[in-house]
């Protein structure tokens, strides 16, 4: 199934590419720039698409070597010990390039060497790194991410490979990261190597990663290595079975490595990556080709709409002059409609407005839910334990705690968020299609047809997250890099003095331990407490600015949309007026000639409609 | 040494006789035969970690099944005795003897229509020197996908503080790690110092398993292996849970430990091919079962060399037979053995544990009578658990180990050359006086005399120091007394 869209993805996009370059012509012998602008805002996103796929999957089972052995390039370095530490993204470019992202407000990028790569992105020793934070006063922040550009034919079609840090067990603040990064993704690859089935930790983080990005597979790795790599996958597929059974495709980098370094065919097939390969292009030029294709015709055939409305009502004055008054103040009725869907008070805008101050403050309570919870749950456990011991699990437990209601607020507001989106584009929808319904006072079915195309592009445009999805993107990075950059690293228990009463292990000094514990109970008590006041701010910052770029966003769409719909009122108004002042023999002539240009934008609109037949 | 098992058995009669008549003096005499049976090892660790094959390997006999899916659904004990026999002990407490057949010495338990969650362990019983020294228990993996499977293993290592302290199993425990995992680590603090209720390295070594996959079938495996293993035994989290991490290839250890001069043969034909011809061979596994078959091995043949080796184990073995290190089975399995890293394992065991059993007996004893005078206290506990304070107290051999663990927990702090020197000398790196000089095999009386004397006069100096911590003072002070012990030992020596 996924194999034979790839073609049709393809297909589509060329015939939406063609569409869109015919409106484009259209709109500017039309003379309407504005609509022109909005189509060639789609071309490029239909000539420069981006499909990440994210690779995720436990330390150390081969997700680097499985990414280079995919581009058949050394870029994501493989160490028998160290482990990835920051993502890597490969993509498309025509020169070999690689970027470092480092982290701080703003982020900044500088060009560095591929083989210099491994320098950022290893943890240069995986215990220091954890323990000890970055020395301070470091002329770059904390690298966050390397971009790395290709000149490869895998890549062209808008594929982005993301390597990812390993995930270290559900419970970690890196499994948080790995699914932040699935929920941004188109499709999601994860990596278990064959030395063993699927565990309890994996299997948890496949069902949540699941719910995130519905496009998973999953890849059995080293089995060159494995001899029974077919009972593992044949185990694996039984685990799998109630994740809506995703494909299993076992492969082997090392014989792909050596297949692409000998040009052997017959071992590419063989390291079982030729079936990877039409996965992922199956990703880029299927699903995700057809979505970007659909939105692109959609915006043509909305752009045919708008032109076809103007002339519409400029037939119906022409055709019938008796009429032609009742068109003129229909059109006046109309522009006051128009006008009012432009303006704040607008349906659509109401609910916008109000919408996000529900969603905002809504988000918040959630957070603040959560934090509590997290609060009770780590003084219940510093009340049963002595900090002197613990505090070190401590720590991570909290920073994975904090990561995980902070995915799980996070999805939260992308729900609702879209859910908003929705709720925004069907008032505005219900407005403009009255508006639209008395452009065409005649011939109302064309219009129909176009409203029903816009609906389903609307739904689709959430979906595919071009409106709401790219605030999202960016939205949280700040909090989860807080949480994982430990910022409680900071916070000491100050020097532990008890120690050798303890040694000695006498019963006389238990009281005076018992005391000491509770002293620092209480001091880690306060650091936990410190260090979630701190999250709920960044968190709640992020959230609320977020929530503003949505809105934001949401906000130019519609009024760009409202302000075209006024645009061809005006138009069209103009029109049917002139139409009521012409002789007879001009009205003859103007009627072919609409009748020429409304067979060329109907020609249009079957081209935009048949991109995803 | 025998003095403090003395002393835990006289505080254990003396409890017996206190709690007389009720379960708990049941338990305590259990604990009391404890004393005198083999060091109890845990084998431990996360799911297909490689626990049944390295105690296999431990054993020196394929005992235990191994199989590519999850396999030890069930705690088993290997326990020494005269017969060879198998017994499952019931969750309502029936003991149940099973048949059992032996499949290329693997044993095949038939559990007899038993339903798996109603046993509670089995205990296989075999004669063999080894199981003589110790008592093994192989585990479940955690992180199994079926719970109860993994509950089996948390409900025999983590005994809490009250009732299932006495019953605490293992008094050792060989922790397998494959990478570090936070699971493994909530798992280790299951081994807590009941006294001193803190995570103990003094009774756990990690062992990094499964070390010969750690470069993919790269014939420098073991060097990777081996640093990184060195890298998790610096980590300060690790070193608060484990003495120390060492890196050890199972199925090489275990194949080594049974070889056969029939697998040689066998092997051999693939070490007389051209370089290029057994690369190509050997490129991946599915290639080895199925190509060249005029090599004159059946690719069932060809499977179960896989089995038994592993990739890096056939690539080896191929090269060592080629290179003409090893041309008989006795050669070959020599050579294995020492590159698993087994001998290693074997060293630190009796260095860490065997050596110093008595203490770790008494160790277990004696916790679970705290445990008992506290959780149960009755007329006459307070005279019993006075007996374990003051045992637990003044053994030298505890206060060695209670530093020890001072240290790795951060408490004990100085130059980490001072520490390391404290460590060898109250017996961390193992309990003999060579180990705790850091001497070698040929230092002979003289120089250890020596050695212990210089020792004994720089921690005299460091407890006098004004300027050295409280702590690291006190530290000093039973590091005095151990080398005023080896000095003592040294001098009945001679």
């Amino acid at each position: 199934m996924a194999m034979a869209s790839q073609p049709a993805g393809k297909e589509a996009v060329a015939r939406a590419t063609a569409a869109v370059s015919a409106g484009v012509t259209a709109c500017a012998a039309y003379d309407r720039p504005d609509l022109a602008r909005r189509l060639e805002l789609a071309a490029t996103s239909l000539a420069e698409p981006s499909v990440p796929v994210v690779v995720v999957g436990e330390f150390k089972q081969g997700k680097s070597s499985l990414v280079n052995a995919l581009i058949g390039a050394n870029v994501c370095p493989v160490d028998d010990d160290v482990a990835t530490a920051v993502p890597t993204s490969v993509r498309y470019g025509e020169q070999q390039r690689a970027e470092l992202i480092s982290g701080g407000d703003p982020p900044t990028r500088e060009p560095i060497e591929l083989s210099d790569i491994r320098r950022w992105v290893v943890e240069s020793d995986p215990v220091a790194a954890a323990v000890e934070p970055e020395p301070a006063g470091t002329e770059r922040g904390r690298p966050v991410g390397v971009e790395v550009t290709l000149p490869r034919k895998l890549l062209s079609g808008g594929l982005t490979l993301v390597d990812t840090p390993g995930v270290g067990g559900l419970g970690s603040a890196h499994a948080a990261a790995s699914l932040a990064a699935a929920s941004m993704a188109d499709a999601l690859v994860f990596v278990t190597d064959a030395s063993q089935e699927l565990t309890r930790s994996e299997l948890d983080f496949l069902i949540k990663a699941r719910n995130l990005c519905p496009a998973l597979v999953c890849v059995l790795t080293k089995t060159d290595f494995y001899p029974h790599w077919r009972t593992i996958a044949g185990l694996n597929a039984k685990h799998l079975r109630e994740l809506g059974e995703p494909p299993i495709i076992p492969v082997s980098s090392t014989l792909r490595s050596q297949a692409a370094a000998t040009g052997d065919t017959a071992l590419n097939v063989e390291s079982g990556f030729p079936e990877l390969v039409t996965f992922l292009s199956a990703q880029v030029g299927g699903g995700a080709a057809q979505r970007r294709a659909a939105t692109a015709a959609g915006e043509v055939a909305t752009a045919c709409t708008q032109i076809e409305a103007q002339f519409e009502a400029e037939r119906a004055a022409l055709e019938n002059p008796e009429q032609a008054q009742r068109v003129v103040t229909e059109l006046t009725a109309a522009k006051d409609r128009a006008a009012a869907l432009k303006s704040a008070a607008a349906k659509w805008s109401q609910t916008l407005t109000d919408g996000a101050a529900d969603l905002t403050s809504d988000v918040e309570h959630d957070l603040r839910g959560r934090i509590r919870g997290v609060l009770a749950e780590a003084s219940d456990a510093i009340e049963k334990s002595d900090p002197a011991d613990t505090w070190h699990e401590m720590e991570s437990w909290l920073e994975a705690r904090v990561a995980h209601e902070l995915i799980e607020n996070y999805t939260m507001l992308r729900d609702r968020a879209i859910e908003l989106s929705e709720r925004v584009g069907e008032h505005f929808r219900e407005a403009s299609g009255g508006v639209l319904d008395a452009i065409a006072v005649r011939n109302p079915e064309p219009m129909l047809v176009g409203a029903k195309i816009d609906h389903k592009i609307e739904l689709e445009r959430m979906k595919v997250g071009k409106q709401a999805m790219v605030a999202l993107k960016s939205a949280y990075g700040g909090a989860i890099m807080f949480v994982m950059l430990g910022t409680l690293t900071g916070i000491t228990l100050g020097p532990i003095a008890l120690g050798i009463g303890l040694v000695m292990g006498r019963k006389g000094l238990r009281d005076e331990k018992k005391r000491q514990r509770g002293a620092r109970q209480a001091q880690a008590k306060n650091a936990v407490r410190r260090y979630c006041d701190e999250i709920s701010f960044v968190a709640q910052k992020d959230s609320r600015d977020t929530m503003r770029a949505i809105q934001r966003q949401l906000r130019d769409y519609y009024t760009g949309l409202a302000e075209e719909f006024n645009t061809s009122n005006a138009e069209a108004l103009q029109r049917a007026t002139e139409a009521a002042t012409r002789t007879k023999a001009e009205r003859t002539k103007r009627l072919a000639d609409l009748e020429a240009e409304a067979g060329r934008l109907k020609q249009l609109r079957e081209h935009a409609m048949a991109v995803t037949s | 040494m025998t003095g403090l098992l003395d002393d835990t058995r006289a505080a254990l009669n003396r409890a017996i006789d206190v709690y007389r008549g009720t379960e708990d003096g049941e338990r305590l005499r259990q604990v009391r035969t404890r004393l005198d049976e083999p060091l109890r090892v845990a084998v431990a660790g996360r799911i297909k970690a490689g626990k049944s094959t390295l105690l296999n390997a431990l054993v020196g006999e394929r005992l235990a099944p191994t199989d590519a899916g999850e396999c030890t659904r069930i705690v088993t004990w290997y326990a020494d005795g005269h017969t060879y026999r198998v017994e499952a002990e019931l969750t309502d407490g029936d003991t149940r003897q099973l048949s059992f057949t032996r499949d290329e010495g693997v044993i095949d338990i038939d559990l007899g229509g038993l339903p798996q969650e109603k046993v509670n362990r089995l205990l296989v019983t075999w004669p063999s020197a080894r199981l003589r020294t110790a008592t093994l228990i192989d585990t479940p993996g955690i992180g199994s996908l079926s719970e109860s499977v993994a509950q089996r293993t948390w409900d025999l290592l983590s005994a809490s503080d009250s009732d299932a302290a006495a019953d605490a199993p293992a008094d050792a425990v060989l922790y397998l790690l494959r990478h570090l995992h936070s699971h493994d680590l909530e798992f280790l603090r299951t081994f807590h110092d009941t006294e001193a209720s803190q995570p103990n390295p003094v009774n756990a070594i990690g062992v990094l398993s499964r070390a010969d996959e750690i470069g993919v079938g790269k014939l420098d495996s073991m060097t990777s292996a081996g640093k990184i293993a060195a890298r998790m035994a610096t980590d300060p989290v690790v070193r608060t849970v484990v003495q120390t991490v060492v890196p050890v290839a199972g199925l090489l250890a275990e194949t080594a430990a049974t070889l056969t001069e029939a697998e040689v043969a066998r092997l051999r034909r693939v070490a007389e091919l051209s370089v290029a011809e057994a690369d190509a061979l050997l490129l991946t596994a599915d290639r080895f079962v199925d190509r060249m078959p005029e090599l004159g091995i059946t690719s069932t043949e060809r499977e179960e060399l896989l089995n038994r080796f592993g990739m890096f184990g056939i690539r080896l073995a191929t090269s060592v037979l080629r290179h003409r290190v090893a041309s008989t089975a006795t050669e070959l399995a020599a050579v294995l053995t020492e590159r698993s890293g087994i001998g290693d394992l074997n060293h630190l065991l009796r260095s860490l544990f065997f050596d110093r059993r008595d203490v770790l007996k008494s160790r277990s004893a004696l916790a679970a009578l705290d445990a008992l005078t506290r959780a149960a206290p009755r007329p006459g506990s307070e005279a019993v658990a006075a007996d374990v304070e003051r045992i637990m107290a003044s053994a030298h051999p505890f206060q060695e180990l209670r530093v020890l663990s001072a240290i790795r927990a951060g408490w004990v702090t100085g130059k980490s050359a001072v520490l390391d020197d404290l460590e060898h000398v109250i017996g961390g790196a193992g309990a003999a006086i060579r180990q705790r000089l850091r001497l070698t095999d040929d230092d002979g009386h003289d120089a250890q005399r020596a050695a212990a004397a210089a020792a004994l006069e720089r921690w005299q100096r460091r407890a006098e120091n004004p300027l050295t911590k409280h702590e690291l003072a006190v530290a000093a002070r039973v590091a005095i007394r151990s080398c005023e012990g080896m000095l003592a030992e040294l001098r009945r020596a001679s």
